[in-house]
């Protein structure tokens, strides 16, 4: 449990490090995009990097905060629980800000600031549950688990 | 220390609470497979008295069955690659090889037949005559009016042109997808020797005018041209004229009484949109088409370039008044058509989705109407985004705009550009039965659920969304 919990963790990080990579992919591409004679209107389909953001953003990340958030019930992580909340309130926040910035796009900047403090929180989590459970707890609880 | 067995309880519990919202709001979104556009969301009756549906089947109210068409025009459909001028090739959807599909030209009350044949669109298809009040049998809505028609089939759609104007021909089904990928074409009644069409349609990132790419030219075609703008797009394009002052004569197919000249403004034209300028052609003029590299030139030589200009047109003020031919103060329905937007799941996908009057699709309200009434609708929309709103089977006229009551020309419209935090009053006269969609012309939007129906208490559709034929009219 306490692996899982790390990997996890530690793929929340990295989804933050694939958000920030697809939506700089998006806007150059629009850009080439545009000064090869195309417009970026209503019309236009998402390009890869609108897709990756949307499908991580609104799909993945999500989906594994959640799952974080169970896993931390079960998984003896000396302050697991209170870290998986805090990965899970602030990807709440940035889906939040995500919203907010479609009518106010200087939220945007929050929303980009927003995800290094995921990131950092989620790298926090994940070395919490690194190396083994905690003496105290292992032994008893490993057995008595099962009963 | 707890006890392990506790701790398990603890931990199953408190999934328990995380998962049991979230699993009911998903399920909640999901929609059936197979819905009636009869008993789907809730009925609305506008203050007006509430009746049953039973009664005439859509099927029944079709065009003149037995006369002789003077129009008659086969097409068929493909799924196949075509060439833009300009451009390059296209992978996309053709009408008799070419899209925009063959230009259909009728005088006024002409009997228009045309034949449509699915040769290989694996999906189906339809075709809905975009501004044009037809019967409600040959709207061409599939799962509402009929079912998409799919590879090897054929359907025959007749109506009589009565309205003269500038209109338009598009997929109903999985529209979305193959109106921008290239399923449209034009449609005008009673042409004149003047004219000059402007179709402006984006595939994908490349924007055309009448299926060409770049700096298009056309020869004058006298002193005065009269240019019939068509925006087939999803979102609302400025138009504007460098070279010539110009007057807008038309709106959606009604003419503008008392145009005034127009000059150093844009006109905006909605998704779906059209608007008629007359515009003195004895110099080269060009028509700037929402900007980006492809224009229109009308006449020989140079022509100058300009950008967009900052004032626009409003419609609002625009001509003079005159009697609409009815009274909206005696309105016997009155609807809200509130457009929102709120974060949850979507047919099980989470994001940020549309609202109708706080409902999402499919549990929106139906705007029940008689035959007969005269009736108001207001449209508000606080979702943060433009919606082109286009009512099917009718034209309305706009009252008012954020309280500001119209006095120009009578904006009689089809398909009416409501940015955000704008509310428009509508009135229209319920006075052709049938079922219709009322919808967003963003077309992804409609596909995320900005959709509702106007129906006539009295007629039913034996149509379904989903189902079988697979019916998916966004």
């Amino acid at each position: 449990m306490r692996s899982v919990y790390r990997a996890l963790a530690g793929l929340i990080a990295i989804g933050v490090l694939v958000q920030a990579m697809a939506i700089a992919l998006a806007w150059f591409t629009v850009i080439k995009d545009v000064d090869d004679g195309s417009v970026f209107s209503e019309n236009s389909d998402a390009n890869v990097g609108h897709m990756i953001h949307t499908i991580v953003g609104s799909g993945i990340i999500p989906l594994l905060a959640i799952l974080l958030l169970i896993i931390s019930f079960f998984a003896k992580v000396e302050g697991g629980v209170k870290w998986a909340l805090y990965v899970f309130g602030l990807v709440v926040l940035q889906f939040g800000l995500a919203v907010a910035s479609f009518g106010a796009p200087v939220v945007g900047a929050l929303h980009g600031l927003n995800a290094f403090a995921l990131l950092a929180v989620a790298g926090m989590a994940a070395r919490r549950a690194a190396g083994p459970a905690p003496a105290a707890e292992s032994p008893a609880t490993a057995t008595g688990a099962t009963t | 220390m707890r006890s392990p067995s506790r701790r398990a309880l603890v931990a199953v519990v408190a999934t328990l609470v995380v998962l049991a919202p979230i699993g009911f709001f998903w399920q909640r979104s999901l929609i059936p497979n197979d819905l009636s556009p009869m008993t789907m969301g809730y009925a609305d009756y506008g203050g007006g008295p509430a009746s049953a549906h039973h009664g005439t089947d859509v099927s029944r109210l079709t065009g003149p069955v037995d006369q002789t068409p003077d129009v008659a025009v086969d097409l068929v459909a493909r799924e196949e690659r075509f060439d833009i001028p300009g451009r390059g090739p296209m992978d996309g959807y053709t009408l008799n090889h070419t899209s925009p599909g063959p230009r259909i030209v009728a005088k006024q009350g002409d009997l228009v037949q045309v034949t449509l044949r699915n040769e290989n669109v694996a999906d189906g298809i339809t075709l809905h005559w975009h501004g044009v009040d037809v019967p409600n049998a040959e709207d061409g809505v599939a799962g509402v009016t009929q079912d998409a028609i799919p590879p090897g089939k054929s359907f025959v759609y007749r109506f009589v042109a009565k309205d003269a104007g500038t209109y338009w021909y598009h997929s109903h089904q999985v529209s979305h997808e193959q109106v921008q990928k290239g399923m449209y074409g034009v449609l005008i009644v009673q042409p004149t020797a003047a004219d000059v069409i402007a179709a402006v349609h984006t595939y994908d990132k490349v924007r055309t005018v009448n299926g060409e790419y770049g700096e298009r030219r056309v020869r004058a075609p006298g002193p005065i041209a009269r240019v019939r703008l068509i925006n087939t797009d999803n979102g609302p394009m400025a138009i504007w004229v460098d070279g010539a002052s110009y007057k807008v004569v038309a709106v959606d197919g009604t003419e503008v009484n008392a145009p005034t000249e127009v000059s150093g403004k844009a006109v905006l034209v909605t998704a779906g949109g059209r608007v008629d300028l007359e515009i003195p052609t004895v110099k080269a003029v060009r028509i700037g088409l929402g900007g980006g590299p492809t224009t229109l030139v009308i006449g020989d030589g140079d022509a100058p370039t300009g950008g967009e200009p900052r004032d626009r047109v409003d419609l609002l003020s625009y001509g003079a008044a005159k009697p609409l031919g009815f009274d909206p103060v005696k309105a016997t329905r009155a609807f809200r058509y509130d457009i929102g937007r709120r974060i949850g799941f979507f047919d099980g996908k989470p994001g940020l989705w549309w609202t109708i009057n706080g409902h999402q699709y499919p549990d929106v309200p139906m705007f029940v109407v008689s035959e007969g009434d005269i009736v108001r609708m207001t449209i508000k929309n606080t979702s943060g985004q433009v919606h082109p709103m286009h009512l099917h089977g009718h034209h309305v006229v706009v009252l008012s705009r954020d309280g500001v009551r119209a006095t120009g020309s009578p904006w009689w419209t089809d398909s009416l550009n409501v940015e955000d935090k704008e509310t428009y009053e509508v009135a229209f006269v319920a006075d052709n039965p049938g079922i219709w969609m009322d919808h967003c012309h963003n077309l992804p939007h409609a596909a995320q659920g900005l959709v509702t129906h106007l129906m006539y208490t009295g007629v039913t559709t034996p149509h379904h969304l989903g189902g079988s034929p697979n019916n998916q009219p966004e």
